[in-house]
């Protein structure tokens, strides 16, 4: 197959997942907030309300797209663009199996934290060009928290790379196939020794991916929509749908980082081989529902305190954990 | 007629009058000097009135240097209807209707001060069941404003499970009233010289299976948004409104308890069946946020303990005493104060004999409430200014009335 | 919760208000003063520990305008009212530098009985648009069915 015929299916398969993992995750995420509410989310297009997302998409399609007089007329037609596209561009290097992958690359991780790390760039451009005070607002506190919280995020992986020796994805999870003590999983969830890189890290990609209770920019009950007040129609509908894009890859970045990936422990290699990308995207959605989870329950985090936590606290904790890491893999080899 | 709200970014803010051509526009403001020698310019947001988060229709303009509030002017009148000037045009026993529609949420307690105005007046003699009726509707009103106050406050910092859970509680407190009183909401159930009716028959079960898990289901309320520490930074030390502040802005109520003031008009100005019950007032310390979270919290306790001792002891009688049909009270000039769920609910009642109020003034605790918040907001964020209003729990039906 | 009348008495009269009348009604203990006197009257009151206005409210009483506050000492439990006559159109000077509170009330009594606030940092209207009438008077009828169905 030709360089480039394969390069196009794998960016339509990067999209089809992308919609697809949208169209499930806005379901998931009204059903499980729903039953968190005691209520039921929907239930009456299609079978328990199945149909609804796709009835949803179709009506933000044919909706009637606003735009605003006074609005910067290209960077308010281009910022949902540079919202989407780093987003999809992540998927380039995600582990869905040991061969399954879009790319495999030797720099994975850092590969994926660069592209995430033009997002706050599109909400802060679109919280410009609005032309309104709320969404100001949340363009600025998005490019306050995002922009700070990609040094936590980095630092904290660090470790898993020093313990992984690799930045390739496939190879991180490899390093953590193997037993200890003869049955516990080698994953680095399971190290104790882990826990506050695992804990700095939940932290650092809550922010990431602006989730409550970290969600200031678009907070509802502040600043109404926040950065995408003045959006409709499909350009509202591309920033939510990148927003969801980012929780699976957050999410699946967790996966990958720390709990094996695409593996199961005490299974034989080749039902791990056939099963892997089924096995990877559930554990991704078990991430996701805890996610969605930590919505329904906490209140937000006022911004100065968010700022506070991220500069203060978070940074020094991941360099001292970095130095520890090190160490420990110097000594014990 | 061009009315000057419509225009959102013109009106006289903060003391000053419509922009004139030339001048930064009005949601803009230049703010002086900054420390290098950098202009820069102080925002000014208008909050509602249709926003998420004002409880009710509500319009707060904030001049914000960033996040920081510099000042914050809260415009009201939105759903001004008249109350008062209606109640010259009502006889005495409809002016409960419009008392109802005041502060909405808990009803009773608006109808409860008419009516005790009005008897001081007509000088009858009310039965002991009736002011037990009143205690019980007003304590089941309490506790249902109470429950909205939470959600709507939990909602305000950005948590929504628990405003469902609260809302379900309050589905069974409105399940009773509606037994009790026929309606959900606009009760018209106190009337001067007693109450509507009598408590119907199986009423009794569902308070007590009310009764019964509401101390658990209020404990894991409780726990669920304030033992949740990212609240407790939002919410501690946050918009003290202490003493000396809330004495001089005339507040009463629960926001006066958490500055440590104990005045509660069950037990200084003792109506109804308040007298023979047994309960606590929580006091705070400071005056913050998360006082005023405790003392609420508390009061529902209290609430739903006055509850169940109303429903152990509630006598036999009459639920009203013999008024007339028209009720033409002596005249004179009087003052009812009851203890409602945001503070203080006043009626001033001037009566000139005939069978209208002359003058009916609604006191709504929560007009100084407001002026207070306008006072303490300075030097506090924006998020800070949505999370005040919903701890303060202002209610605009009885600031506008 | 009712004050003393002869304290209270001595005391408007240390403050400098004179012919000040002080009698027990239904209402409460009462305080009757002249317009020019009463913010005299409210500083003294002050002074003596009445630390909270609790309500401001005026009553149109045919003749004039009746201003009536209500003040409140919780230190001492002691409550009292002030009430202070104006006539038609006057102009009502505000008290919000002894009580805070009365901020917005003065505004909304102002607006709805047609008198000019004077010595407010924020005198515009609370609760009505320009142009409305003052609602409280007597003299401004309340609309009848006919007239609100025809505008």
């Amino acid at each position: 197959m030709s360089p480039v015929l394969s390069a196009v299916l794998k960016f339509f398969a990067a999209l089809g997942i992308m919609l697809v993992n949208g169209v499930v995750m806005i379901y998931m995420l009204r059903k499980v907030l729903g039953h968190l509410h005691i209520r039921l989310g929907p239930m009456h297009v299609g079978w328990k309300g199945t149909m609804q997302t796709l009835m949803d998409v179709l009506k933000l399609l044919t909706k009637e797209d606003v735009t605003p007089r006074a609005v910067d007329r290209w960077l308010f037609r281009i910022a949902p663009a540079v919202v989407f596209v780093p987003s999809l561009m992540a998927y380039a290097a995600l582990p869905f199996s040991d061969t399954w992958r879009i790319v495999d690359l030797d720099t994975g991780l850092l590969y994926t934290f660069a592209v995430l790390s033009f997002v706050p760039i599109g909400i802060l451009m679109a919280g410009w060009a609005s032309a309104n005070k709320w969404s100001l607002l949340g363009g600025m506190r998005a490019a306050a928290q995002q922009i700070a919280y990609e040094v936590p995020l980095l630092l904290s992986v660090l470790p898993v790379v020093l313990v992984a020796g690799t930045m390739n994805l496939g190879g991180i999870v490899e390093a953590q196939q193997g037993y200890w003590l003869g049955f516990i999983p080698g994953w680095f969830a399971l190290n104790p020794l882990m826990w506050p890189t695992l804990l700095v890290f939940m932290i650092a990609g809550l922010v990431e991916i602006n989730q409550t209770p970290f969600d200031m920019s678009e907070g509802e009950s502040e600043i109404v929509a926040g950065f995408a007040t003045e959006y409709s129609a499909m350009k509202f509908g591309l920033l939510f749908l990148s927003e969801f894009s980012n929780q699976f890859i957050m999410s699946a970045l967790g996966v990958t980082l720390f709990f094996g990936g695409w593996t199961l422990p005490w299974i034989p290699a080749e039902i791990n081989h056939a099963f892997g990308p089924v096995i990877f995207i559930a554990k991704a959605y078990i991430g996701i529902a805890v996610m969605m989870w930590i919505r329904g329950t906490f209140p937000r985090v006022r911004i100065d305190q968010l700022m506070e936590l991220g500069w203060k606290r978070l940074i020094p904790v991941s360099l001292v954990l970095i130095m520890l890491t090190g160490l420990f893999v110097k000594v014990v080899g | 007629m061009t009315d000057p709200r419509m225009d959102v970014t013109g009106v006289g803010l903060l003391g000053e009058g419509l922009h004139s051509p030339g001048e930064p526009p009005a949601g803009i403001r230049r703010a002086p000097e900054g420390v290098d020698g950098l202009t820069t310019e102080h925002l000014i947001i208008n909050m509602g009135p249709q926003h998420p988060s004002t409880h009710g229709v509500l319009r707060m303009l904030v001049e914000v240097d960033g996040e920081e509030v510099i000042a914050a002017e809260a415009s009201v009148g939105y759903l001004h209807r008249g109350i008062e000037k209606l109640a010259e045009h009502r006889r005495y026993d409809a002016v409960g209707t419009l008392m109802d529609r005041g502060d909405y949420v808990s009803g009773i307690h608006g109808e409860l001060a008419f009516a005790l105005a009005a008897e001081k007046l007509m000088e009858v003699e009310v039965p002991r069941k009736a002011h037990w009726l009143r205690s019980l509707t007003s304590e089941l009103n309490r506790l249902g404003s109470h429950l909205v106050w939470y959600g709507t406050f939990g909602l305000d910092t950005g948590a929504m499970g628990q405003f469902l859970y609260a809302m379900r509680e309050r589905e069974a407190l409105l399940d009773i009233l509606e037994a009790i009183t026929g309606q959900r909401m606009m009760f018209n159930y106190v009337r001067p010289g007693g109450v509507l009716a009598d408590l119907p028959v199986g009423v009794d079960t569902k308070i007590k299976a009310f009764t019964d898990t509401f101390d658990t289901y209020l404990e894991e309320y409780d726990q669920l948004l304030g033992g949740n520490e990212i609240f407790q930074h939002r919410v501690k030390g946050i918009g003290v409104i202490g003493r000396e502040k809330a004495l001089a802005f005339g507040l009463t109520g629960a926001n006066l308890r958490a500055a440590g003031v104990d005045f509660d008009v069950r037990k200084q100005i003792p109506y109804a069946a308040y007298p023979e019950l047994d309960f606590e007032v929580p006091l705070g310390s400071t005056g913050d946020a998360w006082d005023r979270y405790t003392v609420r919290m508390g009061e529902m306790r209290e609430s739903a303990r006055m509850i169940r001792q109303l429903m152990e002891g509630m006598p036999e009688g009459d639920h009203t005493a013999k008024v007339p049909k028209v009720i033409r009270p002596s005249e004179g000039e009087v003052y009812a104060s009851v203890e409602s769920s945001r503070g203080e609910t006043g009626v001033h009642l001037v009566s000139d004999g005939t069978d209208k109020p002359y003058r009916m003034h609604y006191h709504g605790p929560s007009l100084y409430a407001l002026q207070a918040l306008e006072d303490v907001l300075p030097g506090h964020l924006l998020a800070d200014v949505v999370m005040m209003i919903g701890s303060t729990d202002v209610m605009l039906g009885e600031i506008d009335r | 919760m009712l004050p003393d009348a002869q304290t209270v008495r001595s005391t408007l009269a240390t403050g400098g208000a004179h012919d000040a009348e002080v009698a027990e009604t239904t209402l409460g203990l009462v305080v009757r003063t002249q317009i020019s006197v009463v913010i005299d009257a409210l500083a003294a009151l002050l002074a003596e520990g009445y630390e909270s206005l609790v309500d401001l409210d005026g009553i149109d009483t045919g003749s004039g305008i009746e201003l009536t506050y209500r003040l409140r000492s919780y230190s001492a439990g002691l409550e009292i009212f002030v009430k202070t006559t104006l006539p038609y159109d006057a102009e009502m000077a505000s008290v919000w530098n002894l009580y805070p509170a009365a901020l917005m009330p003065e505004r909304e009594t102002a607006e709805l009985f047609g008198l000019t606030l004077s010595g407010h940092p924020n005198p515009k209207r609370l609760l009505t648009t320009e142009g409305v009438a003052p609602l409280l008077r007597k003299d401004v009828p309340i609309r009848t069915h006919e007239e609100v169905r025809r505008p």
